[in-house]
């Protein structure tokens, strides 16, 4: 059967996660996110070649080797992109750490003209440098975040009234906890990240919302049953989980794998790729945390504390009765009988 | 459902579904030359991450490349001598990281305030045009301080890249004119704001909507133009601009018959794309805040194109690994439950290459990477609600009620928790589509439509292959990898 956290780990666990949001909003307020390659600053070294179409891919490849090695002697080489124009030339654009200078350009175009590959000459090739600023674009994140806001609302709302409050309250609380935590870990952990971090916020909260509604949905259909109605609150919370456990472990496991073999292509393709997959990992295993352990701790503990509310207010109040007996009395005029 | 309605039924289906497979993934391949099949999945939109894009850097008026300024040098070289020499550019200008900065920008060594304050507001300009394009992930980097360089996802297919270029590097204020010297400035005071709206068989077109002053001042001036027109010819009918700064933004103007007198003017005829008439109303929105107009011209450098930048064949490759975890998960289900687990395989391929219909032939959805995560994700529910129903059935099925009655009874029990999921789903997509912008826009788009598939599919499409299959094996509990445990009567 499923363990559910005592009051204190649930405490305990809050707790944690409301540090590690904390400190990455205060990482994300003061540094931002780490920026990947499609955000970052970057300086690069283009050879643009007006001719490059118009040699055959065994030159392509040896004047790529050629300005490869030429500026792997000096700068480490990032990254590398083809731009391909439309008449015909094109610009090998290295990113580079470090800062070429001019000197360093007409060194390497002299070292390109020197090496004379066949059909690339001094009047078709220009070397040059630049430093490359972006410049962040917010307003998709706080209208992703306005939205994400709006839909855990209607999330609670719906889980609220088709299901029960205490399960609204769950479900509310872990979808905010999923997507923050997911963030936070990404900030927290340097993991460089572009706009389609928001695509991967917005598929947390949509995840988180799928494998609550699986446990709760368990939840509501499990505590019709007369078996249910017997036992402790935590008892029917750890036993109904356990019915829906395998669903939610197999839906994230699918999804784990699938973006786990996405990373390693990513490792091998493009490493933007392998970044973006971690944060949709985590996204994974926060929502399958949240779901089986987080929301239904928290579902539990509230369901105690209102059924004993209710409980309470069940109870039948003898004192309250013997003071209506006692003022009832008061009032009564002495000798007179009923 | 009887046998032979059973197999014909199977028949079709299989057809189908193989049909709209084939159309789906298979590569390209040539037909009657110089025509070319194209798979659905071919003809989707990529973000810039999946399937590259297109850069260009804009110069101001005073800035030029490496490139443009060696050319000056061999022109020099050249003429030099001669009587059409011209100046030297080592005296015109001077190198600032890998572009040259002309004289007439500097005072003494450094930047002059007019040029810093007039690319200051340019760049703003250009930010502001291209965020409301609402791309799914689009770059503006400032390079070597004073060019801008901006990359966008592939669009040629929509509109014209040079154009999108070029007319967001325009320069000046919004003007509405026509040869006679009629005019209307296209400011905030005069216009509310421009959208998109579709024309029917005509395409799309550019709704201009005015305020009551703009409505005023735009019914004065028509009336103008139409009067003058009717004096200086027999047509009746006059030719407007209009202009930001000395380009037009609708080419070879605007027809204008009569005086229009309304609150709106509906431009059409030239947009046979959403993208190509979004792009005009963009200019329009942009150069209505008075802080994002620019004076300093802004030159448009060659255009080039990149390859995906979350790597080469990115997309084949994941689409080949999403291919591999459907083999997998058909595998899997076959394997668990049988002959629900082939419902569950056809219901799935439904479900499947519907949303890849989907995803190729609606206008306005491009896949990038959180599209992919969105189409797993939700392809992941559609499986999980299917084998949530299965396992329902197996636990009727289990308490000895009979195989109809356990499937009756099991889909009964998984219908309120299906639908509501969906529906949760479908609204938290919906929200964020209309409200997000860029990469999780549409990212909600394509899971809406795998929610509203995946509730259609796992409602009623897998339950009715589910039907039609049960009708054909003589042992159905079998089929179903069910065990009945025999109980002796004493």
């Amino acid at each position: 059967m499923s363990k559910l956290l005592s009051k204190k780990g649930l405490f305990l666990c809050m707790a944690i996660a409301l540090a590690v949001i904390i400190a990455g909003a205060f990482i994300v307020g003061f540094v931002g996110f780490n920026a990947d390659s499609t955000q970052k600053n970057f300086t690069t070294v283009e050879i643009s070649d007006f001719a490059y179409s118009s040699h055959d891919e065994t030159v392509q490849k040896e004047l790529y080797d050629f300005c490869k090695n030429e500026i792997g002697s000096k700068y480490t080489v990032n990254d590398y992109t083809l731009l391909e124009g439309q008449t015909g030339g094109a610009v090998l654009q290295f990113v580079v750490s470090g800062t070429p200078d001019a000197a360093f350009c007409a060194s390497l175009k002299d070292a390109i003209v020197a090496k004379n590959i066949e059909g690339v000459s001094s009047e078709l090739v220009t070397v040059s440098s630049h430093v490359l600023e972006n410049a962040p674009y917010y307003n998709y994140i706080w209208r992703t975040a306005v939205a994400a806001a709006v839909v855990a609302v209607i999330l609670f709302a719906y889980v609220a009234i088709r299901f029960r409050l205490g399960m609204g309250v769950a479900t509310l609380i872990a979808a905010v906890h999923d997507v923050l935590v997911m963030l936070a870990l990404t900030a927290i952990f340097r993991i460089p990240s572009g706009v389609a971090l928001a695509g991967v916020a917005a598929f947390g909260l949509l995840l988180s919302a799928v494998v609550n509604m699986f446990v709760f949905g368990r939840m509501r259909r499990d505590f019709r049953t007369e078996e249910y109605k017997n036992k402790s609150v935590k008892e029917a919370v750890a036993q109904s989980l356990n019915n829906s456990k395998g669903l939610v472990l197999g839906l994230s496991i699918v999804l784990a794998v699938v973006i786990i073999v996405l990373g390693v292509i990513g490792a091998i393709i493009g490493t933007d790729l392998t970044f973006l997959a971690i944060a949709a990992l985590i996204s994974v295993l926060v929502s399958a945390y949240s779901s089986l352990l987080l929301a239904p701790s928290l579902y539990a503990l509230i369901k105690e504390k209102s059924d004993a509310v209710r409980a309470e207010k069940a109870k039948y109040n003898y004192s309250s009765d013997k003071k209506k007996d006692k003022s009832a009395k008061a009032v009564e005029p002495a000798g007179e009988t009923r | 459902m009887g046998k032979k309605k059973s197999v014909v039924l199977i028949i079709l289906v299989t057809i189908v579904l193989v049909g709209l497979l084939f159309i789906s993934v298979t590569p390209t391949f040539p037909v009657k030359s110089p025509y070319n099949f194209r798979s659905l999945l071919s003809i989707v939109d990529l973000g810039s991450d999946l399937g590259g894009g297109y850069s260009v850097v804009y110069y101001p008026e005073g800035v030029i490349s490496a490139e443009q300024y060696e050319g000056k040098v061999a022109q020099y070289e050249e003429l030099k001598g001669t009587e059409d020499e011209i100046s030297d550019p080592s005296g015109e200008y001077v190198a600032h990281g890998g572009v040259y900065l002309s004289q007439e920008i500097l005072e003494g060594e450094e930047i002059s305030e007019t040029f810093l304050a007039e690319f200051d507001s340019a760049y703003a300009a250009v930010r502001s045009r291209f965020e409301g394009k609402n791309f799914t992930e689009y770059s503006v980097k400032l390079q070597d301080d004073y060019t801008i360089v901006v990359n966008i996802p592939d669009v040629s297919e929509k509109e014209s890249v040079s154009t999108l270029f070029n007319s967001f590097s325009y320069s000046g204020s919004l003007l509405f004119t026509d040869d006679a010297g009629h005019e209307m400035a296209g400011t905030s005071e005069n216009i509310k704001s421009a959208g998109v709206v579709g024309s029917g068989d005509s395409g799309y077109a550019i709704v201009i909507n005015f305020t009551k002053a703009g409505r005023a001042a735009f019914s004065e001036m028509t009336g103008a133009m139409v009067n003058s027109s009717s004096d200086s010819s027999s047509s009746s009918s006059a030719t407007m601009y209009i202009r930001v700064g000395d380009n037009d933004l609708v080419a070879n103007g605007i027809s204008v018959t009569s005086q229009l007198d309304q609150d709106a003017i509906y431009i059409s005829g030239s947009y046979s794309t959403r993208e190509s008439a979004e792009t005009v109303a963009c200019m329009i929105n942009s150069v209505l805040n008075e802080d994002a107009i620019f004076t300093r011209p802004l030159t448009v450098g060659e255009i080039y194109s990149y390859g995906p930048t979350m790597g080469e064949n990115a997309a084949l490759i994941m689409a080949c690994v999403v291919g591999v975890a459907i083999l997998a998960m058909i595998v899997v289900s076959l394997v668990r439950y049988k002959g629900m687990g082939l419902a569950h395989v056809f219901g799935f391929l439904t479900y499947a290459l519907a949303l890849i219909l989907c995803i190729s032939l609606i206008d306005g959805i491009i896949v990038n990477i959180a599209g992919l995560l969105a189409i797993v994700l939700s392809a992941a529910v559609m499986c999980a609600f299917n084998f949530y129903a299965f396992r329902n059935i197996r636990e009727e099925f289990n308490t000895g009620k009979t195989l109809t009655a356990a499937i009756k009874s099991g889909y009964r029990k998984s219908l309120a928790l299906t639908i509501d999921a969906h529906i949760v789903l479908f609204l938290a997509s919906l929200v964020i589509y209309l409200i997000a912008l860029g990469a999780a826009q549409y990212m909600a788009l394509i899971f809406m439509l795998g929610t509203v598939l995946s509730a259609a599919c796992t409602l009623a499409v897998t339950r009715f292959y589910f039907y039609m299959f049960l009708a054909q094996p003589k042992n159905k509990i079998a089929f179903c990898n069910f065990k009945r445990e025999e109980t002796e009567d004493e």
